[in-house]
């Protein structure tokens, strides 16, 4: 249980300052907190005895109040230094799981999902923030301030009355405890009731068109009263345990101080103790139920922060899987293409995604890829990206490997616009200029110009500031695709990757923008892969992939000379077009 | 535009209350007696000190040793003690009923509104955002039943009864204690006014950051292909620095107002206290007793505010929540109206569109103009690409939207003068995506209607042949289905939609065709299935393979909401218009496909 503080030592010893102030401020807490209920006491017993003099009571007062001062002042401090510093571990934490995300390969997203890896960002940080903050204090606190009273009380008033009027208070952490096992169970019985019930509203409506159809709202109404009568009961069955706690700490307290009374008044009277020493006795014993509670709360705290702290653990162990070459040259890729590869699969995979692809392509060309879904059009560029590695064969360009240079400096020759058009949620301007956060204006819009986006933007209320996304303008798809043209342009690569990245604009834009690609990118190569030939009909090279192997592969023309799988889509696309015009 | 924070003005939030405490009316008789306990409970904690007060006034201090009165004393005391817990135990677990039970209630309530709006309302709002509103928002709502509203009523009333208990021990000296309160309250009022201002702060931090972190994951690629990690690390880092600022703030301010600051005035009632009985100690003797109450009811004073200033985050998240419930409660985009002037029945099933437009936003129309008839017993089918609106005719015709011109008639009239019951039963409609609820293979058959039968049942699945296959499912028909029943293959899902359909012996029948991919085994299955459904019933089908609708008696050809052709398959064909091009694409004829480019 405490292995937790244990693996969090790194933390403890790194603000070491902040938490020795915080423990001993707790400390001089837990002594300080006795002196009022102490002043009490003892100005009961002056008055009692008619002892107290204006001036003693001024005594008195003064050093209540400065008590009570001091104490608000360290009660303040300690939460600065103990809270404060659970909040520093949760921002190292985070900043250290997002660091440790940017450099996660493709493998790594495809194995973990985002939902998993957000949770452990949140909640799991969270739960360990809990630990170093409210664990610690509960600790602290606990064992200080119980054994400070309880110290107080034996020798300060009266050892015998002490253990007397302790003797029940154990019962209120056993019967916690057995109260906390039963809790637990109902209480995730209940939640289990209501991710039920979350389930069920959940089907309903996204079957509302059904249950529309078959007019069966009230009885779909009368099922769901049914169910959440049935989380009403679970939850019931929580509160009749939850309920039980209150009675059961006051009740406990209740008999402390029924014998403390009973004996302590028997003590009085035989002259063992004074009035005073009674009343500060009592008062003693209130300051005992929160230690009580605070040290069934911790195992609590602490169960759930050693989970959470490992779940983190197990994550940050991850190995960064795709590393640069010891020998790798710090020099941005130019020339041609020549890519070899016999076989590729992906990690966790059986099938072979690409088998046999071999071809090569001169510096400034443009390469066309079509083929159906999953023919592995999308698996070629991301092993050209670098995205993924582990394949049979070699890929090259201008000569050297590409694994031969350095990560950082190969991606730089790279304007990638992937499949699914990704953009930020922030200004227009912003998402174009993502990879150059410099850029000028001018070039923001050149880039937007090429894509044809330029003057769709003009049209927004605030231009190349309008924000995009949940919180701004929602764009159609042929929109975010040509935003996403124009971020890769921006930085004029020397490769620009097309991923299937024109399917949502229309026919004639797909016009425009491959004419101006053509004008503005001479001498650079250019890959495009789309399963509308339309796209790629100019290209150098056309590469027709069928089940991740090239079927067919030339220019157009011939392609279009030979009677296989392109001419005949070709002229399928055409009718197509055709229908989709009316005829 | 949902899943915004509402910021709610204060007579706002009084207006939110106001209406979610009108829930809390039906339960009147338990509330009193959840009070009434309440009360009682609270005269129990005040006669507690009370009586250990008179123990020690009347018994110690003059050493009058009287056993049996001290033995009435200790017994009263220990059955005090004893029905306080009981009394405590009971009202909490009748708060915690009360407030389960009004929150089933809103449930249910926003539950059967979603139920009844129209599916306009469903194109707008996303299906996760309308489950939270059911299920999250009415549970954050409950946190202030269960605990908020508990707490404040025990809170007031204990404070309520210790005044009265130190108004009756010592006058003078409860008078002094009553201006505390406004201390306390002013403590009140400064944390809240600042808590929830720091508080909405740290919430929107931590909103940002785990946009941001999402975000980054989403686009992770992105990121890395065009190398900006650092800059993403470092504007992360910059959102995580304001987080952790407002939660320092937030640390601050807690340790400034909440737990210290009652501590401190708590301390300082204990100054009041001692001049207080210092002072009159100097004129004339005191009751130590009284003092040694007087401690004690100071010390639980204090507890309630301490648990009222923790609720107050709570009560603040409840209100915002309370407030998105009810938007859903008062939209007003329902169901489209039916006028029934009286109880009309459906005995052909001829249907008949006639100059029908419609537009889904009011400002695209989707469909043009629209009319045909079709005849009881016929079939006629609607073909076209993506959009050209087909699927929207039979939103229509199943009332699922209001149209806007022209008029829709079944049996010569309109259908908005049937009752909306009338249509369900005799329209049956076949969805595209053949939706599988939890539950078994013959629950989701029956769906929630009781009269069927399993013979009913077993012989509807014998007709669309889905019996076969059922047959051999683990359990039968009381086969479960799991996951949205993907463990069926697509075509098995569309038999089971059709059994569905079936059973309930609809009139006229429209069909909304699978796109899907389905085997070929299961492909004639369902074809025959469907000509067999189609039989003495009138059909309006949505087609996408031509190859299932050749025997129409009628196929529209529909382009951009208008129909653009129209005939039997035969004719069309001979057209050589649009029907034929999809006919060729569709069949892959490379021949004619080739032709028909090179002579357009």
């Amino acid at each position: 249980m405490m292995k937790v503080f244990k693996d969090l030592s790194w933390f403890f010893r790194q603000e070491w300052k902040s938490y020795l102030k915080g423990i001993f401020l707790l400390f001089l807490i837990a002594f300080l907190q006795l002196i009022p209920p102490r002043i009490v006491g003892e100005t009961a017993d002056e008055m009692s005895r008619g002892e107290l003099t204006i001036g003693r009571l001024f005594f008195w007062l003064s050093l209540l109040i400065g008590t009570g001062l001091i104490l608000y002042i360290f009660r303040y401090y300690w939460r600065i230094y103990i809270f404060g510093s659970s909040l520093k571990l949760a921002r190292q934490l985070r900043k250290q799981l997002y660091d440790h995300f940017t450099k996660m390969s493709s493998a790594f997203y495809q194995r973990r999902r985002i939902g998993d890896l957000m949770a452990h960002a949140t909640n799991d940080v969270q739960a360990v923030q809990q630990t170093a903050g409210a664990g610690i204090l509960t600790l602290v606190d606990s064992i200080l301030t119980g054994g400070f009273v309880i110290l107080t009380m034996a020798l300060s008033i009266d050892w015998r009355l002490t253990i007397i009027s302790l003797l029940p208070m154990p019962i209120i952490a056993l019967m916690t405890n057995i109260y906390g096992a039963k809790l637990h169970r109902r209480f995730r019985k209940a939640q289990e009731a209501f991710s039920d019930l979350n389930d069920k509203t959940l089907e309903s409506i996204s079957g509302i068109k059904v249950i529309k159809t078959f007019g069966q709202e009230k009885e779909d109404i009368e099922d769901f009263r049914k169910q959440s009568e049935d989380v009403v009961l679970k939850n019931i069955a929580v509160a009749k345990i939850d309920a039980l706690y209150d009675p059961t700490i006051s009740g406990i307290v209740g008999l402390s101080l029924f014998l403390s009374i009973g004996v302590g008044a028997k003590f009085v009277l035989d002259g063992a103790i004074t009035i005073g020493q009674l009343i500060s006795f009592n008062t003693y014993l209130g300051l005992l139920i929160w230690p009580m509670l605070a040290f069934g709360m911790l195992f609590n705290i602490l169960e759930r922060g050693r989970a959470s702290y490992d779940r983190i653990q197990q994550l940050l162990a991850e190995p960064v899987d795709i590393k640069d070459a010891e020998d790798a040259v710090m020099q941005v890729p130019s020339g041609d293409i020549d890519f070899h590869v016999d076989k590729f699969t992906y990690p966790n995979d059986d099938e072979p995604v690409l088998k046999n692809i071999h071809f090569y392509l001169k510096k400034g060309n443009t390469l066309g890829i079509v083929g159906k879904t999953g023919s592995g059009k999308t698996t070629l560029i991301k092993l050209l990206l670098r995205e993924f590695e582990g394949y049979d064969g070699a890929i090259s360009i201008g000569g050297i490997p590409i694994n031969q240079y350095q990560l950082k400096a190969y991606r730089q020759a790279f304007g990638y616009v992937p499949q699914d058009q990704f953009l930020f949620s922030t200004t227009i301007r912003e998402n174009i200029a993502f990879a150059r956060p410099d850029a000028t204006d001018e070039e923001i819009m050149q880039a937007a110009k090429i894509a044809d986006i330029h003057n769709d933007i003009l049209h927004f209320a605030e231009g190349y500031d309008t924000v995009v996304g949940e919180r701004g303008v929602s764009l159609s798809g042929g929109q975010k695709q040509r935003i996403s043209i124009a971020r890769a342009l921006v930085l004029n690569p020397e490769i620009l990757i097309l991923d299937d990245s024109l399917s949502a604009v229309d026919a004639n834009t797909e016009e425009q923008i491959l004419a101006a690609l053509k004008e503005n990118r001479a001498g650079k190569t250019t890959i495009i892969s789309s399963h509308r030939l339309s796209a790629i009909q100019h290209a150098d090279l056309i590469l027709v992939l069928q089940d991740g192997t090239i079927a067919e592969s030339g220019n157009h023309e011939e392609l279009m000379a030979r009677d296989g799988w392109y001419r005949k889509m070709y002229y399928q696309q055409q009718l197509e077009s055709l229908v989709e015009r009316g005829g | 535009m949902e899943e915004k924070e509402i910021t709610l003005s204060s007579k706002e939030q009084w207006q939110v209350l106001k209406r979610l405490f009108s829930y809390a009316k039906p339960h009147r008789k338990e509330f009193a007696v959840a009070l009434t306990f309440l009360a009682l409970l609270t005269v129990g904690e005040v006669l507690g000190p009370f009586l250990i007060k008179v123990f020690i006034d009347d018994f110690i201090i003059p050493r009058n040793i009287d056993v049996q009165m001290i033995a009435i004393l200790a017994i009263t005391f220990l059955v005090v003690q004893v029905t306080n817990a009981f009394l405590m135990y009971f009202q909490g677990v009748k708060f915690q009923m009360i407030a389960l039970k009004i929150i089933q209630q809103l449930r249910v309530d926003i539950f059967s509104k979603v139920q009844n709006l129209g599916m306009v309302f469903f194109d707008k709002i996303p299906v996760g955002s309308i489950v939270s509103r059911v299920t999250n928002d009415t549970e954050a709502i409950k946190e202030m039943f269960v605990s908020v509203l508990a707490i404040f009523l025990q809170s007031g009333f204990l404070l309520i009864g210790t005044f009265a208990a130190m108004f009756f021990l010592n006058p003078g000296f409860a008078l002094v204690c009553l201006l505390l309160l406004p201390v306390i309250f002013y403590i009140i009022k400064t944390y809240r006014r600042l808590s929830s201002r720091f508080y909405q702060e740290i919430r929107e931090r931590l909103s940002q950051l785990n946009a941001k972190l999402n975000e980054s994951l989403q686009g992770m690629n992105i990121i890395q292909i065009f190398q900006q990690e650092e800059r993403m690390q470092k504007e992360f880092g910059a959102i995580n620095e304001k987080h952790y600022q407002a939660g320092m703030k937030n640390i601050k301010i807690d340790g400034r107002l909440l737990r210290p600051a009652v501590d401190l005035v708590q301390i300082f009632s204990l100054v009041i206290l001692i001049s207080f009985f210092g002072i009159v100690s100097f004129q004339h003797p005191i009751e130590i007793g009284v003092l040694f109450a007087f401690v004690t009811y100071l010390n639980r004073l204090f507890e309630p505010i301490n648990s009222v200033m923790q609720q107050l985050t709570f009560f603040q998240q409840a209100v915002v929540s309370a407030a998105r419930v009810f938007k859903v409660l008062d939209d007003e985009r329902v169901n489209p109206e039916q006028s029934v002037a009286k109880v009309q029945e459906i005995h052909e099933g001829k249907v008949e569109f006639k100059n029908v437009s419609f537009s889904y936003d009011g400002k695209q129309r989707v469909l043009e103009n629209i009319s045909f008839t079709v005849h009881p017993g016929q079939t006629v089918a609607l073909v076209g690409q993506t959009g050209s609106g087909k699927s929207s005719i039979i939103n229509l015709l199943m009332r699922f939207y209001e149209f806007q011109e022209g008029d829709i008639f079944i049996d010569g009239r309109s259908i908005r003068e049937y009752p909306i019951e009338e249509l369900r039963k005799k329209i049956g409609l076949v969805l595209q995506d053949s939706f599988m609820f939890y539950g078994t293979v013959k629950d989701n058959i029956r769906l929630h209607n009781q009269e069927i039968t399993d013979e009913q049942i077993r012989e509807a699945a014998q007709f669309v042949q889905a019996h076969t296959f059922i047959e051999k499912l683990p359990d039968g028909y009381d086969h479960k289905v799991t996951e949205r029943g993907s463990t069926f293959s697509s075509g098995q899902r569309q038999l089971i939609a059709f059994a569905r359909t079936i059973v309930t012996d609809p009139l006229i029948l429209v069909l909304d065709e699978a796109t899907a991919n389905i085997d070929t085994e299961t492909e004639e299955l369902i074809q025959n299935a469907l000509s067999k459904m189609r039989k003495g019933r009138t059909t309006i089908a949505i087609a996408h393979r031509l190859s299932t609708i050749q025997d129409a008696d009628l196929i529209l050809v529909m382009h951009r909401g208008r129909i653009v052709e129209r005939g039997n398959h035969q004719q069309l064909l001979a057209k050589k218009g649009l029907y034929y091009k999809m006919y060729l694409l569709q069949n892959g004829l490379a021949h004619e496909i080739q032709e028909a480019i090179t002579t357009n």
